[in-house]
């Protein structure tokens, strides 16, 4: 058997309510997810890009020192051509060309080196074999670059070059070199720094040669000790390799301050790596600020949501009520447009004999409940209705009627007036209308034979009061009713017209 | 981030820590300086911790616990504007490199005032008393104002010096050994105390053996006055303690591979040898690599800072190593030889015997010198 399902208001504004919550959580919820998922997939992001800007930093760096190598390396081989054009013949004058060659190149350091590897330079001529160590058997094949320490901890990046079939003061001489100053090179390096960003150049165990800063963990310490600890094994483990090898790669690490990320990446040749650090980075700090404000803007997106839903809800609840509280007005007034219809007699627009019926029942519960003491019933009759009807058509018997019920009602201002008839009225009597009875009732008669005399409506009236014993309104109705006849008669007596005229 | 000249002064003051080189090693003492060698020249890192003691030749002077690396000529007004030098040392060798490097900043330093000086700063492959005499020989006829020598072997190059003193070629000494007592030279620059040192380092081994053990001594170059005045030192301390036996004394002429050769002989001959005193830079070397070979615990002291030395220390192989300051004595010869060529003698300007000191360090300093004079660089 199917269950039919009855739908209130209440279920209504409930699941009105319950709905507009859950969609408001699903959409929040959503929100969320998508944030958390946007600011996720930001981060990776930022790390990515992180890393490639700084690997494209370290890059352009590495490039530079690239460039100024080679470029230096060229400027060597033209110092050789000048050097034999100069065909020095004695110490002096080897020493006076290169003089001229390092103010050629605008460089501290240029020096020849002979076949018993006596280095000779502008103003000293020493035996070098332990001191450069390119100059050890076998290593000196072509270009070579090696890093030089002084004795006061200060680098320099030596640059050598074989010289082939040079011959100076009679002796064959086997190469050049030059020593570039790292401070210099590093000078080269310090362009579009900005907040927050360091480099430095790295030996192969991570030594410092450069000797910049790189970060506040880090500092100017071998790179790799710094680190140790401080960033994760495999990580840690990984970049030493990478050092070692000569590769690239990343490291992330966590400082006091917050992420620290560098790149790094080999400069060729050199056994160095070029390390750019990025701390919280500009780019990172940046996103971050567009993220928040875009979270900030989702945010108050959803709250204006919430309150827009809630504002919504509310007025939809509202006109809700409305709504149902005009339609049971209307259904109200309509029910008592159709009560009224079915207790008016529609002649004289007097309570007809239904609404007396309906009174007398809600009296009796009252008599019986010993609620009502003062009640007096008036009992109305038309005289020579019927005579009206029969000599003068209907017309003008319901006028008559009219004319009856219009003078009863002005009399009894304080009663409730009842057609129970065709030519019968009741007026039911209480509070200030029982009191003034008496005086209404007289003026009543004095009316009717006055209307005798004039050809007027005449109403005979009878009244009784509500008596010690009366259990009903009955009781009350015959007493005034056998009044009503008694007065009948009186009236046709004194000359009123009756149905037997 | 560039930190400029303030990391150039902390490597300095690290180092100064270290080392705790005198203030006044590059500069001359003032008028009337006494010739007499100090009897307190060697200086060592402490560490109370280690419970190690001072030296029983001297103390280490708080007040020459710095020193100043930014070299600066003396107040000294050269007469001319250019010089010429000759200067030649015992064998091709780090060592001398970083002497050398003393000399370049000094030649620097006068170029800046406008004085140019040039010279040759020779050696041979291998230590040779007869290769220096030909050098120094040959030398005499060039257009020196000073020749310079770091003497290889006091007995065959003293006379050699005598007689180019007498012939009018100015003639000074300088770095590790100086000539023999009389000789002619005018001055001489560096390690005024190689008996100290190897006095010093011996104790050190002596203490660290609890003054009992078999010991053996290696020696550089027969006759080059630092390694014998050293052996000296290192016997004379160990004769003061009669549990202590010297096993053997062995001279490597400066050769790595000849001090390990001789190293590995004297362990096969006595497996028990429980310390060797190294007298110059190769020494030790050698030493401590058959020292790793074979495996044995024989605790090595010895001199200089040569790179693979150092990591011997920083491992533990050898136990402490006597530095010698090379770069002042580099420094401090191109002045003096300024002086000499402008006819002055030793008085008022410079002393007869500039001294250079010479720091002990331990394990726990190795790396840091490693950084400092090697760069870290792999």
């Amino acid at each position: 058997m199917k269950r039919k399902i009855r739908i209130t208001n209440k279920t209504f504004v409930l699941t009105a309510v319950i709905g507009s919550l859950l969609i408001m959580e699903m959409v929040m919820a959503n929100t969320i997810w998508s944030t958390k998922q946007t600011g996720s997939a930001t981060e990776e992001a930022v790390s990515a890009v992180s890393s490639f800007y700084l690997e494209a930093m370290a890059d352009r760096r590495a490039k530079i020192i690239t460039n100024q190598i080679n470029s230096t390396f060229d400027e060597m081989e033209r110092a050789l051509v000048f050097i034999e054009g100069e065909g020095a013949s004695s110490q002096e004058e080897l020493r006076e060309a290169i003089g001229k060659v390092k103010l050629l190149l605008s460089i501290s350091r240029f020096a020849l080196v002979d076949e018993e590897d006596i280095v000779y330079t502008q103003y000293t001529t020493y035996t070098g074999k332990s001191r450069h160590d390119f100059l050890a058997e076998g290593k000196m094949k072509g270009r070579t670059i090696s890093t030089v320490t002084l004795y006061d901890s200060s680098r320099q990046l030596c640059l050598a070059i074989p010289a082939r079939d040079l011959f100076i003061m009679g002796k064959p001489f086997k190469a050049c070199f030059v020593q570039l100053d790292i401070d210099a090179i590093v000078d080269l390096l310090a362009f579009d720094d900005e907040d927050g960003t360091y480099f430095g150049l790295y030996s192969g165990n991570g030594g410092n040669i450069s000797g910049t800063q790189l970060g506040p963990v880090i500092l100017d310490q071998n790179i790799l000790e710094a680190t140790k600890g401080v960033a994760a094994a495999d990580v840690w483990e990984r970049t030493r390799k990478d050092f070692a090898e000569g590769r690239k790669g990343s490291m992330t690490f966590a400082s006091r301050d917050g992420q620290e990320t560098l790149s790094y990446v080999p400069v060729p040749d050199t056994g160095w790596e070029m390390a750019v650090l990025i701390r919280d980075s500009v780019i990172q700090d940046q996103i971050r600020d567009i993220s928040e404000k875009n979270l900030t803007a989702s945010r108050n997106q959803i709250i204006f949501a919430i309150v827009a839903v809630l504002l919504l809800a509310v007025i939809l609840l509202w006109e809700l009520r409305r709504m149902a509280a005009q339609r049971l007005e209307k259904e109200k007034a309509a029910s008592q447009a159709f009560q009224e219809m079915a207790n008016r007699d529609s002649m004289t627009g007097l309570w007809n004999r239904h609404a007396y019926y309906e009174r007398e029942a809600a009296i009796n519960q009252e008599l019986a409940e010993g609620k009502l003491h003062k009640l007096a019933v008036v009992v109305c009759d038309i005289n020579g209705l019927k005579y009206v009807n029969d000599t003068m058509g209907h017309a003008a018997g319901d006028r008559l009627i009219k004319d009856a019920g219009a003078m009863i009602c002005g009399h009894f201002t304080h009663g409730d007036v009842y057609r129970v008839g065709g030519d019968e009225f009741v007026v039911l009597l209480q509070g200030e209308g029982y009191d003034e009875m008496t005086d209404v009732i007289r003026e009543l008669n004095r009316r009717a034979e006055a209307n005798i005399r004039e050809g007027a409506v005449v109403i005979a009236a009878g009244y009784a009061v509500r008596e010690q014993g009366d259990g009903r309104l009955h009781d009350v109705f015959d007493r005034a009713d056998q009044m009503m006849y008694e007065r009948k008669k009186e009236l046709k007596a004194m000359g009123a017209r009756t149905r037997q005229i | 981030m560039r930190k400029g000249s303030k990391t150039i002064h902390l490597f300095l003051g690290v180092l100064a820590a270290m080392l705790s080189f005198h203030a006044g090693s590059s500069s001359f003492p003032a008028a009337g300086a006494d010739e007499t060698v100090s009897s307190e020249h060697t200086e060592r890192m402490e560490d109370s911790a280690s419970g190690r003691g001072m030296p029983s030749s001297g103390q280490a002077d708080p007040a020459h616990s710095e020193v100043d690396f930014e070299h600066e000529l003396d107040g000294y007004e050269p007469k001319k504007n250019r010089y010429n030098f000759y200067f030649t040392y015992k064998t091709v060798h780090p060592w001398w490199d970083a002497v050398a490097l003393g000399m370049e900043e000094a030649q620097r330093q006068y170029l800046k005032k406008g004085i140019t000086i040039t010279y040759e700063y020779m050696a041979p492959d291998a230590a040779s008393a007869e290769d220096q005499k030909e050098r120094l020989l040959a030398a005499q006829h060039g257009a020196y104002d000073v020749i310079g020598v770091d003497v290889a072997d006091e007995a065959a190059i003293s006379p050699v010096l005598d007689r180019m003193a007498d012939s009018g070629v100015k003639v000074m000494t300088f770095s590790s050994s100086d000539a023999a007592g009389g000789c002619k030279r005018i001055a001489y620059v560096g390690n005024t105390h190689n008996y100290l040192d190897g006095a010093n380092l011996t104790q050190a081994l002596c203490d660290r053996l609890g003054y009992r053990g078999k010991v053996a001594i290696l020696v550089g170059s027969a006759g080059a006055p630092c390694h014998e005045d050293r052996a000296k030192g290192a016997r004379d301390t160990i004769e003061k303690y009669p549990d202590m036996e010297i096993v053997a004394t062995e001279y490597d002429m400066d050769s790595v591979d000849l001090a390990y050769d001789l190293t590995m002989q004297i362990l096969k001959d006595c497996p028990d040898l429980d310390g060797i005193v190294c007298c110059n830079m190769s020494n030790p070397v050698g030493a401590a690599r058959a020292v790793t070979q074979t495996g044995s615990d024989t605790v090595i002291v010895g001199m200089d800072h040569d790179e693979e030395a150092l990591h011997y220390l920083d491992e533990g192989i050898i136990y402490c190593l006597g530095v010698q300051d090379c770069y002042s004595i580099g420094f401090d010869t191109i002045q003096v030889a300024v002086k000499i060529a402008d006819g002055n003698l030793p008085g008022d300007l410079f002393p007869e015997k500039t001294d250079e000191r010479t720091t002990i360090i331990y394990q726990e300093d190795a790396q840091r010198l490693l950084e400092l004079l090697y760069g870290d660089i792999s």
